[in-house]
């Protein structure tokens, strides 16, 4: 495996990019206006994307720069331009009806990396990965899928649900450049391409609300009826 | 104990004693030059300070002894925190070690608790609503600052602030490590907090919405010269921690010497600007928030410390 004999430069390159991530997934959390969201999420999958591009020089995965090249495509490039489409046609530029205030969200999220951390201390003695990258890595994973979830269950715009989707795929992705860089290149292929029909998909639940509810809000939609 | 650490000792007290003023004042002209318009001059404080020593004292008839005690403990503790942490030299002087950075805090903290009893203390509406809002934002960067503490003490392994500075300018990887930034970071907040240079703030200070004069608006003369020579300390004291334990831990005094020590002055007085730079810079560019969203820096600030936290636990 790659991490098991990497050179100290790598693997602090490793923990910055994935600390950055971390820190951007947290801008997202603590802010309340969609355009910040959009732009921080595309920065995240830039700095994806450097992250397996670094992945693969130190480890020698020449496909992994491919994987680099179409995220930077697919999630740094295309899903922001297609999501800001979306909030360029809508009125709403900001949460209006948060469920919880963003200052609460972040020492909630802050809560959620502790926790993070300890199961992954419990997952790396089991799995036998000491390294310090190991459960960093697998720390910034899981807590991008709890911040994920959380932004799911406490935002209400269709455009924040969406993004949060897109932030668990994010973690999701990131530990796996880290802990499985050998992952096939079919594989990653289909994920982006499953992306980009859950955009397309929203964007057609955007339409929905807009055109028969009236509102991007998913609060409205707890009837139901035929 | 030598004649020369006993001297170097005195030093770092009149230090911070006579240039705290000159810091505050080249924030203010600062600030000033950024919004385009002619500024006092940095020596302002200065002459505020002379003018303020040769005016009498008025006391509110409601006033009790804790108004007269106030400015006095409050400006004795300002006195005594430069004694515990590295101003001018980086090895500890005779008497440092009589607190560490925790001890320091607290002793920071019994003068801002004084300051806020003495508020309560005249019963006057501006003063209770002073306290109770400078009291609001203390509850919430206190934890902070405890794990801020605690993120140091993680990364040092010592709670001394001069063994912080060894190994910050020993070690290039521990300086650049998440952890170290984290804190820089969320230790930043709390500096800007606690020298009322957050959004919440405003910049013209008698007005509706003033947490740190809204406490002192009763004092006049001696009395007052005495509360804003201590908090212009406390901005020194908080900007010297920040440098010289955590940004900038350079050009402190090895030795010991004469020239070592006016060098490290002078030094300390770059270091101030570079940081005021910074400091001026996110309070123009930041627009100005309603009070009651106080919470939100705070709750970065509690956030980044707990990465910092993370990230020791990872190095």
């Amino acid at each position: 495996m790659l991490i098991q004999h990497l050179n100290p430069l790598a693997s602090s390159l490793f923990s910055l990019l994935a600390i950055v991530s971390l820190l951007l997934s947290f801008v997202m959390l603590g802010s309340r206006w969609l355009n910040n969201y959009l732009y921080a999420f595309a920065a995240e999958s830039w700095v994806i994307a450097a992250l397996s591009a670094a992945v693969g020089y130190y480890g020698n995965y020449p496909e992994l720069y491919l994987i680099a090249i179409l995220t930077v495509l697919f999630r740094g490039v295309l899903l922001p331009y297609l999501l800001w489409r979306i909030v360029r046609r809508l009125e709403v530029s900001r949460e209006i009806d948060v469920g919880l205030q963003p200052s609460s969200s972040l020492v909630i999220g802050a809560l959620f990396v502790m926790f993070a951390l300890a199961v992954s201390y419990r997952v790396a003695t089991v799995f036998h990965l000491e390294l310090s990258v190991a459960v960093l890595a697998l720390t910034v994973m899981l807590s991008m899928k709890l911040i994920g979830f959380l932004m799911l269950a406490v935002r209400h715009e269709a455009i924040s649900q969406i993004l949060a989707l897109l932030v668990l795929e994010n973690g999701i992705f990131l530990g796996s450049q880290i802990l499985v860089p050998g992952m096939p290149l079919l594989i990653e292929m289909v994920i982006l391409f499953d992306l980009l029909i859950v955009v397309a998909c929203f964007g057609v639940l955007v339409n929905y609300l807009v055109t028969h509810v009236g509102t991007t809000s998913t609060l409205a939609l707890k009837r139901l009826t035929g | 104990m030598t004649a020369r650490d006993l001297l170097l000792q005195i030093a770092q007290v009149l230090t911070v004693l006579l240039l705290s003023p000159l810091i505050q004042g080249i924030i203010v002209q600062f600030e000033e030059r950024v919004q385009r318009s002619q500024g006092p001059g940095i020596f302002q404080p200065y002459r505020d300070l002379w003018k303020l020593f040769h005016k009498q004292i008025v006391i509110p008839e409601t006033a009790s002894w804790l108004f007269w005690i106030t400015p006095v403990v409050g400006f004795t503790c300002m006195l005594t925190v430069p004694i515990l942490i590295p101003v001018l030299t980086n090895y500890p002087l005779p008497l440092s070690d009589m607190g560490d950075i925790l001890g320091g805090g607290f002793i920071l903290t019994l003068g801002s608790f004084l300051i806020i009893l003495a508020g309560l203390d005249t019963s006057s509406a501006y003063g209770g609503i002073g306290s109770s809002r400078a009291v609001m934002l203390s509850i919430l960067a206190e934890p902070t600052l405890i794990l801020v503490f605690v993120g140091i003490t993680l990364l040092a392994k010592s709670m001394l602030p001069f063994v912080v500075n060894h190994l910050l300018v020993a070690s290039w990887p521990t300086y650049w490590a998440p952890a170290h930034l984290f804190l820089v970071a969320a230790f930043f907040i709390l500096l800007l907090v606690e020298t009322d240079r957050m959004p919440i703030h405003s910049s013209t200070h008698i007005e509706v919405y003033m947490i740190e004069e809204a406490r002192i608006l009763e004092y006049s003369g001696p009395l007052l010269a005495l509360l804003k020579w201590a908090s212009a300390m406390k901005q020194f004291i908080l900007y010297t921690i920040f440098c010289n334990v955590l940004v900038l831990p350079w050009g402190l005094s090895v030795a010991g010497t004469a020239i070592g020590a006016l060098g490290a002055a002078v030094a300390l007085i770059v270091k101030f600007v570079l940081v005021a730079c910074v400091v001026v810079f996110v309070e123009t560019a930041q627009s100005r928030l309603r009070f009651y969203r106080y919470q939100e820096p705070l709750a970065a600030s509690f956030l980044l410390a707990v990465l910092a936290i993370v990230g020791t636990q990872l190095s």
